[in-house]
Order: C-alpha cells, then structure tokens, then sequence
C-alpha cells in the first residue's frame, strides 16, 4: 500500500482483522474528555454544581514565569491573608446563583403548568 | 517638499492589538512575523496586548499605551474576548480584523471557567468586529466564512504567515530509543489529548512496544496537564512525555526525531503544525477538523472514523511503511508550496494597503 488516500481502507481492514483475532480489547471512540465536552445548553444539574463557588486556591493560583515557584508560593500566601474576604465573595455569589436556579425552576414549572394540553374530543 | 510627496516617503504606522500574548501561541507568533515584516516594508507601529504572559513581555506593550495618529491603521486580532479589545473599535483609524478563531465554550464550560466565558463572550460579539472593520480576513477558508455569517461579507483567506526561517536552529533532542509520535497543540480539551494518547497506547499494545509519545504546548491550566497526565497513566502506555510548552530550538528537534505527527484536534482555525511537519517532512495523522483539509490536502492521512483502533493502524502505515512516507512528505513539500512566505507576506501587505485605504 503506497497511496494515502488507500491508507483509511487499509487501516480499517487492519483493525478488523486485529480485532478477530483478539487485538484491540476494550480500545473504542470515546476517550476520558467525552463526558465533560458538553453537547449544548448545560444540564440543570451542571447549572447546580456550577452555582456553588468554592475554589481550592492551590488549583487555581499559579504563576506562568519561568522560576515561578516563589511567585505562586507568595500568591497563595495572600489569598490565604484575604480568606475572609474571599469566602464572602464566594457566599454572595452563591446565595446569587441558588436564587437565580430557584426562580428559573419556578418558571420552567409554571410555563409547563400552563402550556395547553393536546386537543380532547370536547375542543 | 511638497505636501503630497511628503506623505508618500512619511512611512505609516501599523499598530496591532491582541486580547493576549504569550510566548509560543500562533496568534502572538503571528503578530511578531507580521510586525518584522512590517518593519522590513517601512511601516511604524507597535504591538500591543490586553494580557501579556510575562515571558512575552520584549514584544508586546499594554493594551492602553495604545495612541495610534489619525492616519494610522488597526490591525485587531480576534481570538478571544477582552473587554479591553471593544474600546478598539470606537478609535477612529481604519481597521484591519484578522480572524483566528474562537474555540467553542463548550470545550471549556468545565476545564476552566475563565477561557470559557472569554471563548462564549468572544463567539458573541465577533458580529460587533466584523461589521466594524475596514477589511476583514481568516487565516483560513473556514474562518473567512465565519466572519462572512458574523457580516463582514467581504471577507477572504489570508494564511498564516510561515516562515521557514524559524525551523531552522536546533535544540535538545527528545529523550529515549523508540518511533516517536509527535503531538503539537495547547494541552486544551478541543485538542483532544485523551484520544491521542488513547490511539498512541493502542499502537504501542498491538505494533510498537517501544514507541514514545511526546505531546507539546501550553496546558490549559496546571489543573488541566494534572488531568491529562492522569490519562496517560491509566492508558497504561509507556513512554508518553507531557511536555508543555518548548523553545522554537527544542520543539525543531523534535520534528526532526518525530516518525508521525498525531493530531486527534475537533476545532482547528488552521493548524501550524501541519506545515511545521511537511516542512519537516514528518507524516501526519489527523482528524479533518475545522480548517486542517484545506491546509493539509492530500498530504495527510486523514482519521474519518471514531475508532482509536482505526486511528493506531493509521499510525502503523505512517510510522513504518518507507514508501507510503516518501510519498507523503512529497506531498507535503508540495501542500508547503502553497503557503510559501513569499506569497503570504505579498497577501499580507496587499491586506494592510487595502485597509489603510
């Protein structure tokens, strides 16, 4: 097989054969991201987790320069000195958030309560 | 010196603005290849930036010392959202809107809140861009054609500037014995890592017990290399390096130890790394995703299939077949000629007379 554009067939067929012959076990499309691309709006329940803000600074604090060590050591540091202020941030925030998802599923109840029926002999 | 002559030998000056710079991302590349090239054609100007990644600093000034004079014109790379780019449009300076795409939010919505809403805000407000610019282009068909939908319904192609030039050095070679696999992208979800070290640890298991996998680019976040370098090791593949970001030298000589470049990419405004490979004349294995058929052609083997075992066979041909890789990097060597720096650098100046009216 010399030509590129046989190369897909021929990998195809190759697999297959593996395949037949015990190769590939468990080896699939799918890889460890799939679950966590999201395919549309978010899910209600993503909007939960989401509306709940409680950030571990040690994910989230880091320095990109090249002898960053100490620049992320001292930028913890601080977060750490602010925490009050911070764990304040993130409850009105929060308090923000469940309001807001609370009201929507009002909504959402009140337009399905509302939404007309399908037509019955009587209409 | 009469008034008209003056201004034609008074060079005018071209100031570009990016929502961030860093050291190794195409578009921050892109702008430093165009301001040399600018320099080299008489053109003033500065480069300027809303985030500047402190290693990109010699290249780039703050978004707010930009002062450009009357005549001047705005080169705006659009990429991301900054709330700082929008004050762009208001000046009153001709505008030339280069489109590198923005990434889905979706990709991001759980690996990094920030990106995302830059990404989402960025998907929204590039009709605002693209309606206020003099001249618009894509590095790529598939992006000219999303700056067409967003309003700029002239809108063309201009590619991505390659220069050779900057392949040339060299720098430490990978470590280890063993077909090396090459990935070249930022470690973010749309590159898709997770298949590429999905298929790599099947070609390992079934053809290449030796085989080494090095992926190289800038993670997302630490959080995210954290994420991925998990994935490695539960694939239960050996040899896999996440490298993150190298310097132009060192990611030269990884080309040139590479048997196959691996792209497993879902959304590609126009992918460096093809060229970088055919320059190289390393064959590549790719998804056809977003731009990458039209800047890789018939020169790569492409992965139609949503099979991680289809995928390793791929990268058996393209790592071990001689004459299925002479045929390749011939036409590889062929698809480079396309984008030569001659012919782009031409398009380019073309754009920025065009615009600056």
């Amino acid at each position: 097989m010399t030509d590129p554009d046989e190369a897909l067939e021929v990998a195809r067929r190759a697999a297959k054969e593996r395949r037949a012959a015990g190769g590939y076990q468990g080896v699939g499309g799918g890889g460890a991201l799939d679950a966590s691309i999201l395919d549309g709006e978010p899910s209600r329940e993503l909007l939960a987790e989401w509306a709940v803000i409680d950030l571990d600074p040690d994910e989230f604090v880091y320095s990109t320069r090249s002898a960053g060590a100490p620049v992320t050591a001292l930028k913890r540091i601080l977060v750490r000195l602010l925490r009050q202020y911070f764990v304040e941030l993130e409850a009105r925030q929060t308090r923000f958030n469940i309001a807001v998802l609370a009201r929507l599923d009002a909504l959402e109840g009140r337009a399905a309560r509302e939404r007309p029926g399908p037509p019955t002999l009587k209409d | 010196m009469d008034a008209e002559s003056f201004a034609s030998v008074t060079p005018r000056a071209v100031h570009q603005v990016l929502s961030s710079a860093g050291p190794y991302d195409a578009v921050s590349v892109q702008a430093l290849l165009w301001r040399r090239l600018l320099t080299e054609r008489g053109y003033g100007g500065a480069d300027h930036a809303v985030a500047i990644d402190p290693r990109a600093r010699a290249g780039f000034a703050p978004v707010k010392a930009l002062a450009p004079a009357p005549g001047d014109l705005l080169v705006i790379r659009y990429s991301a959202y900054s709330g700082q780019l929008m004050p762009a449009l208001e000046l009153p300076q001709r505008k030339l809107l280069v489109y590198h795409n923005v990434t889905p939010p979706r990709y991001m919505w759980n690996h990094h809140a920030g990106v995302a809403v830059a990404c989402a805000l960025g998907r929204a407000q590039m009709p605002l861009f693209a309606r206020a610019a003099d001249v618009a282009v894509g590095d790529s068909d598939h992006n000219a054609a999303e700056l067409r939908a967003a309003g700029a319904h002239r809108a063309r192609a201009l590619p991505i500037l390659f220069d050779p030039a900057r392949l040339a050095e060299r720098g430490n070679q990978p470590a280890g014995e063993g077909p090396l696999v090459l990935v070249v992208s930022r470690l973010a979800p749309n590159k898709r890592h997770d298949l590429a070290i999905g298929a790599f640890a099947a070609w390992q298991r079934e053809h290449a017990p030796d085989a080494r996998l090095l992926c190289v680019g800038e993670s997302l976040s630490p959080a995210f290399r954290q994420l991925i370098e998990g994935v490695a090791k539960r694939s239960g593949a050996a040899g896999v390096t996440i490298a993150g970001g190298l310097s132009q030298a060192d990611l030269n000589s990884a080309y040139c130890s590479a048997d196959v470049l691996l792209s497993m990419s879902e959304h590609e405004g126009f992918s460096l790394p093809l060229l970088e490979a055919f320059h190289f004349g390393v064959p590549v294995v790719a998804r056809p995703a977003g731009a990458m058929p039209e800047v890789g052609g018939h020169a790569v083997l492409w992965d139609r299939d949503d099979d991680l075992a289809v995928t390793a066979e791929l990268l058996e041909l393209a790592a071990r077949n001689p004459v299925l890789r002479e045929e390749l990097a011939r036409r590889g060597r062929a698809q480079l000629a396309r984008f030569s720096y001659e012919k782009t650098a031409a398009a380019v100046i073309e754009a920025v007379e065009e615009a600056l009216g």
